[in-house]
């Protein structure tokens, strides 16, 4: 086990179990290992702690458990980047803005796909897409 | 930042993979043609700026707003 600091406080990580993405995220390339953070509440929200920089952390959640039918298929360029083999499964996540005022959006225009099998991930723009990149909650 | 003057029809060439063409001009639009392995991410200005300034605002949290917001989520299946 490593340890890292964050904003709340000293982490500890299994280096093995870590996020990898190899391009960073979108406009903060640099940000590569991440740790899942286990949700102590209950619910479809849960954090990554950034070892690289311990200012950030994103709030992540599977967008189907809000918009059922959004639905993301990686490209063939991404499933290289990913390792992603043709029976691999693929997981999408969005990252979850968290105001102050409480009222969440999510950014379904910008996805993170991520490979179980290998821990690599990457968040993907999709361009021409209907989706906003701060959709708040259905009502 | 390099400034070059391109009439319709000529290209720029940016390293030995990426070719830009001027393909046609319409009342105040250029169409631009791009030409570049796939692995080359292009995305328009404001889209990329967008998500680049989501990005940023989103690694800010409180974790109070947090645990606050999982109590009182209900998650609903919900068409879209």
């Amino acid at each position: 086990m490593k340890t890292t600091n964050s904003r709340f406080g000293e982490i500890e990580y299994d280096p093995d179990s870590l996020l990898y993405f190899p391009a960073g995220l979108i406009g903060l390339p640099d940000l590569r290992y991440f740790i899942v953070m286990p949700n102590k509440k209950k619910g479809p929200l849960f954090w990554i702690q950034s070892v690289d920089d311990p200012d950030i952390a994103f709030v992540l959640a599977d967008p189907t458990n809000f918009f059922l039918e959004y639905k993301v298929v990686p490209e063939a360029n991404e499933r290289k980047i990913l390792h992603l083999e043709k029976e691999d499964e693929c997981f999408i996540l969005t990252v979850v803005t968290v105001p102050p005022d409480q009222n969440i959006t999510l950014n379904l225009a910008a996805p993170i796909l991520l490979s179980p099998k290998t821990n690599r991930a990457m968040q993907v723009i999709l361009e021409d897409s209907v989706y906003s990149s701060k959709m708040p909650l259905p009502q | 930042m390099l400034v070059l003057t391109r009439k319709l029809g000529e290209g720029i060439v940016i390293g030995d993979d990426v070719t830009i063409t001027v393909v046609e001009m319409k009342g105040g639009n250029v169409r631009i043609g791009i030409d570049a392995p796939r692995s080359k991410k292009i995305y328009r200005q404001e889209i990329y700026d967008r998500i680049v300034e989501e990005n940023r605002g989103a690694a800010h949290w409180d974790m109070t707003d947090l645990n606050s917001i999982s109590d009182n989520l209900t998650v609903k299946k919900v068409t879209k």
